[in-house]
């Protein structure tokens, strides 16, 4: 086990659940199933029917990010019971949630509340128009403005991901054009996010502002640790500050890239990536100093 | 421009098939220069992305990312060997590499 201090990170959600670390994490599969039934029950019946070896609800925006969500939360529960808790934490856009849930800053149930009002209103706002979101690597910052500004294309880089890695968001057609055009440019990887809601773009603050009308009632505590900003890297430290950043969250750019930085640079020796995938972990390898080390690692006795 | 000695050529070699083994974790005795990085590793562009980065630093290159992009759409990789050879022009040629093609 690791001996210094931790810093929990929360992802979106995943492409698929194969190798999913909750499989080697002692205690997940019973707290995973428990949370699920209590998701269900509260939420939506049709998630008692979710399998990780069928996959199902992947093509499903809404029910990915409960199961993503159940998912982080899960393991927050099982590491509190062994007694682990980060100094610091961070979501990863909707990994938000599950990270103020790890603070103990909303419920369980708060944070489904929060992703379904999220959904349902930025969803409402869109209208007909088809929006998506595409993911670049290998072109910089200006390389892909500049292509977004030749061809006057509806879109916004939406977060940094590492140097050389954006996220764009914006008018479906457009992202393809640009997706097209990136390639054209060199960039070595560019490809449609598969998600139908521009998340984290000005096309959605209609949709936000309706969202923070409706999420108004839910209890928000201040947090029993740091939760980082993925927009400016700020401490989220009081209800009111985590209430800006829920509604702001939904769309305005993010810095994944600054966000790693700033635990860094709080001298976190240890991190770990409290969802299904390895995707943070993976794009860590960009920031020079950042550990991550498996789930099962951190707990006692490994 | 760099001289491609066959010192640079083992040391590539090593550095790609060991990168892969770790990634990967795959046996380093399973992998060849026929190797599929995508069919038989699962390799993926960030690893791409993250080995071009350790030639970076290694042997102080000089070349843009997307120069390598614009090679690799005109001259796609699939394998180890391809990868290693690919490799090697860009610690030869850094951004001249697109003049290979003219």
């Amino acid at each position: 086990m690791p001996d210094n201090q931790i810093a929990f990170v929360f992802p979106a959600f995943p492409g698929d659940y194969t190798d999913h670390p909750g499989k080697t994490l002692p205690g997940f599969e019973e707290q995973f199933n428990s949370l699920l039934a209590r998701a269900a029950g509260f939420t939506d019946p049709e998630l008692a029917g979710f399998g990780f070896e069928v996959c199902n609800f992947l093509q499903d925006e809404l029910r990915t990010q409960y199961i993503t969500y159940i998912y982080s939360c899960t393991i927050s529960v099982v590491f509190r019971k062994a007694h682990i808790s980060p100094v610091i934490t961070a979501g990863y856009s909707m990994g938000i949630y599950a990270a103020l849930f790890d603070a103990g800053a909303i419920s369980f149930e708060t944070g489904l509340q929060l992703i379904k009002y999220a959904y349902i209103s930025l969803r409402a706002s869109l209208g007909k128009e088809k929006y998506a979101m595409g993911t670049f690597i290998g072109l910089s910052e200006i390389d892909i403005l500049q292509l977004i500004d030749q061809c006057s294309l509806r879109v916004e880089i939406t977060n940094q991901n590492a140097a050389y890695s954006f996220v764009v968001s914006g008018y479906q057609t457009d992202i393809h054009k640009l997706i097209e055009l990136a390639k054209e440019e060199g960039a070595l990887h560019a490809r449609d996010l598969a998600v139908s809601i521009p998340y984290h773009s000005s096309y959605l603050k209609d949709g936000a502002t309706d969202f923070a009308d409706q999420a108004g009632h839910l209890t928000i505590k201040a947090p029993g640790f740091a939760v980082i900003s993925m927009i400016d890297q700020i401490s989220l430290s009081t209800p009111e500050i985590i209430r800006q950043e829920i509604c702001r969250n939904l769309f305005q750019p993010l810095n994944w890239y600054k966000t790693m930085q700033v635990l860094l640079s709080r001298n976190i020796g240890t991190y770990a990536e409290c969802g299904p995938s390895s995707g943070l972990a993976k794009n860590a390898k960009f920031v020079d100093g950042v550990k991550f080390f498996p789930l099962p690692s951190i707990l006692p006795g490994s | 421009m760099a001289k491609i000695t066959d010192e640079i050529r083992k040391e590539v070699k090593e550095i790609v098939y060991s990168f892969f083994a770790e990634e990967c974790e795959a046996d380093i005795v399973q992998i060849n220069e026929n190797t599929s990085i995508i069919n038989d590793l699962d390799g993926d562009s960030l690893m791409f992305l993250e080995l071009i980065e350790i030639f970076k630093k290694k042997y102080s290159l000089d070349i843009e990312l997307k120069v390598i992009g614009k090679y690799a759409v005109k001259h796609p990789v699939s394998t180890i060997g391809q990868l290693i050879d690919m490799q090697l022009l860009i610690i030869e040629h850094e951004n001249h590499l697109l003049e290979l093609d003219h």
